[in-house]
């Protein structure tokens, strides 16, 4: 039973309430929920709504509420990821490649009808790099706080500091936000967070009903949002996104048609549940998350290239892709996902052979000292690869110590190179869909501290990487992305197991998901009930 | 009481329910010290057989295997050594600093009794294993991390104990006796006073023990014990939570492990009440 | 006027254990191994980012300045902003309080009404197989790992049976919150089914709840009542020929209403504002205890000394309830 149900019902059934009563106990003790509300959508998703500021949170559990009632510049869409016009139509770059002039779509509206302008994008990338959190580490660095520009109510121009071959590829995080109505809500110089945590200022293709915290949040179809609804489709009324934390509810709740869709990195035991129910299709798709382990690389025996390759030929790529994750992974021998422009075809990476390695281990002839693998707690997968390796590791005569900690400890722990551990495995998602976002930032020197989890430091990486940020021709980017990567696998900086695959489930009713690396298949203003 | 020793000891043996739990615990100590040799895998603590995960419970694997792909039986005897080592050593350390604080405050008046018992006070605001999270939390998981967390909100309530009755025996006339002729405060509190109160802090001990455990599962569950290489039973059931409903005997039997045991300490503690403390005996039940 | 002094001290009292637990949690948390400013930072923050976001938030200033500000606001209810979701904590909690109360008082009464009565029939029946059966499981119901029972309970109600739902307070999107009691609110508006639905999943978390409560208030009033029975005055109105059922109704009654009144602090505070932690976690509750969990999940330290905080001022404020209750039902403890 949905609420929809009880709601429209409440009031009618003052009378025969008795009756009805016995009845409703009937129901719901003898049949499962049926139906779903007519026109409704409902996602159990696996991370809690409790801010809807698209300025202040930037993860990907949480993309749902930006991307369904906000629009950026451009949008991403599909897989691989196309970049398509949004809420600008189009853009020119000056010849220096440091002035980027986008043409703004006319006549979009915001939730309050009201006409979204340049003076809003102006206001969103302030605010942003005002507030310095989320998706303004994309933009802190290119671009200074009073630079943008706003010559006329439909063109907008940003200054880079230095070229920047990606800052295009960051433009959809631009979440235009309704300059009135947030600076109307201003409380003691907050920017309006306070309110925008609870609140909605968007253009996006739905508007916020209802927020709960502790729940999550309803939002009805913005009928005029100004990309359209084709007519004759059966779009979403509305869409729920309830935060339902534990993995056997959200898969309970599908089979009983509580929920009409889930995330799509669902343990893969539970994926093969969902496969037998007919009411359920899973959607497949080659995401871009690749799954490694990340060195320290900053103390030894790290700096000794035959010790990392040893490391790399210990640990059990088939027995973690095909016994524990049972097959639903493909390997990815390299730190870019194999499905982006720019991975080399023709990698092969490292196989698991203990000969290997302790003929390579020989070769290092060093000092070895028990090492460290700090796997993410919550994320058992981590966990199971870490105890998986710390075991190939004892046979070759490797001490290693496995200690959990949340992902924000660990991720300050990359801070400094003397609280990182010597090793961690983790996945590296898309935050924009280029090369950069892998090798030119894991690896290099100008990330120490920042998005390089490794500490690595190369002057010849460090100059590729930076002339391909410099350049903006593709083909020739492909070429140094190229040797980058090459480097990287050669070097051993690090063990890349495989890239995820994305399975999402979804009542087999809803046609039309259109599934990005970027926002994982949860934006659904695409999507309809067939 | 004035009967022999042996007739208490044999009153003892013949309450089923006291010689059950002695026989657990035996068993619990038994199984931590045999574990290689018990274990029908002892190198499945290491060595995993990816292909093998999951499995239901069978000749070879008693228990079923867990995640990666060990048997759950090997596991779980190793495990009993995590149990006790945690339960022993944190009781331990909250015996040895709780009873002396007691001791001491409960012997003198003043402020500086007041001051600790008040520090206890505080300690006890707050229910032992919220105190516990928010300690293991803060110093990340680890078994060392696990004792600490324990041991740091466990100790208020042997002080208190102490304390308690301490006060309750200072006036008696052996003690003031003893003051009288002249014995050194450590000397009355250590050979007069400790000696008779000792029989509740016993008692005690026994159920402190099975609280404790139940305790160190909850941190285990909650990501803060033993790291993922050590074999906890707490831990054992936080990982088999996503594997569920299929691998029922991964949640289970680790959970019924912490149960008997447990209960085992409860018992125990339950029969030795009868015996060592008549005062607070089950409301006079026994007997008959 | 004895009982109003008594009152008074303890109230008194109140405020320095209060503000020791305040500076004991802090203490706690101020070593935590992560950065809170990197945390609200976000993933992606670059080094700049942080560092103007530490000096905005205070945290570089010396921790006994931080501790006396941290005080200054506790003492206006302020408890700082969560972390993860950048709302303030004493927000947060207040939105979830009642999820957990609705949970407590539940698993509290069906504590009381199954284990004081069977406690007394229990003694009653001393040493029958009906004494030896309460027995048994009230032992066990006292050495049971809530969450294992909480999952055992799930397996064979939700996932095999699918009696019950797995988790969670309601079926769908939980209406607009007015007492924030869905049963309560669910009577007020005659939405039986609604009702019906948040009976239904309040069913297993309250068992698991009640249980190890029940086991416990099972012994203590079956000691009480044994206690009243053996004494003197009981043996001397036997003596006298009074008829069994008015001495067992006027002194076995007593005794077992004492013996609830003066354990039920300790039932809530241990057994249930404790249990909460890990059974609203097993069951995706969404009360505070959850709430202290998923702090923890994240590291986020606010959240955690906020929970802890309020779970001492519960506590205390339970007990001090208590004591003045019991104060009324049982004269003798006033000195």
């Amino acid at each position: 039973m949905t609420t929809n149900a009880i709601t429209n019902t409440g009031r009618l059934r003052m009378k025969t309430k008795m009756l009805r009563m016995v009845a409703a106990a009937a129901a719901m003790f003898l049949a499962p929920a049926l139906a779903s509300a007519q026109g409704r959508y409902v996602h159990a998703n696996n991370s809690p709504f409790d801010n809807l500021d698209p300025h202040a949170v930037f993860d990907v559990g949480r993309a749902a509420s930006r991307i369904n009632m906000y629009d950026g510049l451009y949008r991403w869409v599909d897989n691989p990821p196309k970049m398509i016009p949004w809420l600008a139509e189009s853009h020119t770059i000056s010849p220096d490649g440091l002035t980027y002039t986008f043409k703004l779509r006319r006549g979009v509206k915001f939730h309050d009808g009201s006409e979204m302008t340049s003076a809003d994008v102006v206001y969103t990338m302030e605010r942003m790099l005002a507030m310095k959190k989320g998706p303004a580490g994309l933009f802190l660095g290119s671009i200074a706080p009073g630079t943008t520009q706003a010559p006329d109510p439909y063109t907008v121009v940003f200054t880079l500091k230095e070229p920047s071959a990606i800052f295009l590829s960051t433009v959809p995080e631009i979440q235009v936000v309704n300059s009135k109505l947030v600076q109307r809500n201003v409380k003691d110089g907050d920017h309006g967070e306070g309110w925008l945590s609870r609140n909605d200022a968007g253009t996006g293709s739905f508007a916020l009903r209802r927020h709960d915290p502790a729940v999550g949040f309803i939002a009805t179809r913005f009928k005029d949002h100004f990309y359209g609804w084709e007519p004759g489709k059966k779009w979403f009324d509305e869409i729920e996104f309830r935060s339902v934390l534990d993995v056997n509810t959200r898969v309970l709740g599908m089979i009983k048609g509580d929920y009409q869709g889930t995330d799509g990195y669902l343990p893969y035991d539970q994926i093969e549940r969902l496969r037998k129910e007919p009411n359920i299709q899973i959607l497949e798709d080659e995401s871009m998350r690749v799954f490694y382990f990340a060195f320290n690389m900053s103390r030894p025996p790290f700096d000794n290239v035959h010790f990392r390759r040893a490391l790399n030929h210990a640990f059990d790529y088939n027995g973690f892709i095909n016994d524990i994750l049972k097959g639903s992974v493909a390997r990815n021998p390299s730190p870019n996902p194999n499905n982006l422009w720019g991975t080399p075809k023709d990698i092969k990476g490292y196989e698991f052979d203990l000969d290997k390695a302790k003929a390579e281990l020989a070769k290092a002839n060093i000092q070895l000292r028990p090492i460290t693998i700090n796997p993410l707690a919550g994320f058992p997968e981590t966990e199971q690869a870490s105890v998986l390796f710390a075991n190939a590791l004892r046979k070759i005569g490797i001490e290693a110590k496995v200690e959990a900690s949340p992902w924000n400890i660990v991720s300050d722990r990359f801070r400094s190179k003397d609280t990182m551990h010597d090793m961690v495995p983790l996945w590296k998602s898309t935050y924009y869909a280029d090369p950069n976002n892998w090798v030119g930032e894991l690896f290099t020197t100008r990330h120490h501290g920042g998005r390089s989890t490794t500490w690595y430091s190369n002057p010849e990486l460090d100059r590729i990487t930076d002339e391909a940020l410099r350049i903006t021709d593709q083909a020739e980017r492909t070429k140094l992305y190229d040797k980058a990567i090459r480097h990287i696998v050669d070097e051993a900086v690090g063990i890349f197991v495989y890239n995820t695959k994305w399975f999402g489930p979804y009542s087999s009713k809803i046609g039309g998901i259109r599934f990005s690396p970027i926002g994982s298949g949860q934006e659904m203003r695409w999507a309809y009930f067939k | 009481m004035t009967k022999p020793r042996f007739a208490v000891i044999r009153r003892f043996l013949r309450d089923r329910a006291s010689f059950l739990g002695a026989a657990i615990v035996l068993g619990l100590v038994f199984c931590a010290i045999f574990a290689p040799v018990l274990a029908p895998h002892p190198n499945d603590i290491y060595d995993f057989h990816t292909a093998n995960r999951l499995k239901p419970p069978s000749w070879d694997n008693p228990f079923g295997t867990d995640r990666m792909g060990s048997d759950l039986l090997s596991r779980m005897l190793f495990g009993a050594r995590t149990t006790l080592t945690i339960c022993v050593i944190a009781v331990g350390v909250a015996c040895l600093i709780g009873i002396p604080i007691g001791l001491i405050a409960g012997y003198y008046r003043g402020w500086v009794s007041e001051m600790l018992m008040r520090i206890a006070e505080i300690f006890l605001s707050v229910p032992q294993i919220v105190l516990a999270i928010a300690i293991s939390q803060t110093l990340g998981p680890s078994i060392e991390n696990v004792v600490l967390s324990l041991a740091a909100s466990f100790w208020p309530f042997w002080a208190r104990l102490a304390y308690a009755e301490t006060r309750s025996v200072k006036n008696e006339v052996f003690v003031e006796s003893a003051i009288a002729l002249g014995c050194s405060a450590p000397r009355v509190m250590l050979l007069h006073i400790l000696p008779n109160i000792a029989s509740p802090l016993i008692v005690r001990t026994s159920i402190g023990m099975g609280v404790t455990i139940l305790n160190a599962a909850v941190l285990g569950f909650l990501g803060l014990g033993a790291p993922p290489t050590t074999p906890e039973w707490g831990r054992m059931i936080n990982e088999a939570r996503e594997f569920l409903p299929d691998a029922w005997w991964y949640v289970t039997c680790p959970g019924l492990a912490i149960f008997f045991v447990v209960m085992g300490f409860n018992l125990l503690g339950d029969g030795l009440r009868d015996i060592l403390d008549p005062r607070i005996r089950r409301g006079g039940a026994r007997r008959g | 006027m004895k009982r109003l002094a008594i009152i008074f001290s303890r109230l008194i009292w109140l405020v320095p254990t209060l503000l020791g637990l305040i500076a004991l949690v802090f203490t706690i948390s101020h070593v935590i191994p992560a950065d809170p400013v990197r945390v609200i930072a976000g993933e992606q923050a670059t080094a700049e980012q942080i560092a103007a976001l530490r000096t905005k938030l205070g945290f570089d200033r010396p921790l006994w300045e931080q501790f006396l500000a941290y005080i200054g606001k506790v003492a206006q209810g302020d408890l700082g902003m969560s972390l993860f979701s950048q709302r303030p904590i004493t927000e947060d909690l207040m939105a979830r309080l009642p999820a957990t109360l609705e949970l407590g008082i539940a698993a509290v009464f069906l504590a009381v009404f199954v284990g004081v009565p069977l406690g007394v029939v229990s003694a009653l029946f001393r040493n029958s197989p009906l004494d030896h059966a309460v027995r048994v499981v009230s032992v066990s119901g006292l050495a049971i790992a809530s969450f294992w029972l909480a999952m055992e309970l799930q397996l064979l109600f939700s996932m095999k049976l699918a009696w019950t739902p797995l988790s969670g307070r309601i079926d769908g999107f939980p209406p607009e919150p007015r007492s924030g009691f869905m049963t309560i609110d669910a009577i007020a508006d005659r939405d039986w089914e609604a009702l019906f639905s948040a009976l239904r999943h309040l069913a297993l978390p309250t068992l698991t709840l009640a249980l190890p409560a029940a086991a416990q208030l099972v012994r203590l009033t079956r000691a009480g009542v044994l206690e009243v029975i053996n004494s003197n005055h009981v043996l001397y109105q036997r003596a006298m020929g009074y008829p069994e059922r008015v001495i067992v109704w006027k002194y076995v009654l007593r005794a077992a209403m004492t013996a609830t009144v003066t354990q039920i602090g300790l039932i809530f505070g241990v057994y249930v504002l404790a249990g909460a932690i890990v059974v609203e976690t097993v069951f995706d509750w969404p009360g505070i205890g959850l709430f202290a969990v998923n702090s923890i999940l994240r590291s986020d330290y606010n959240g955690i000394v906020g929970f802890t905080i309020w779970a001492g001022l519960i506590f205390i404020l339970v007990n001090l309830i208590v004591d003045l209750v019991h104060s009324f039902v049982d004269p003798r403890i006033v000195r």
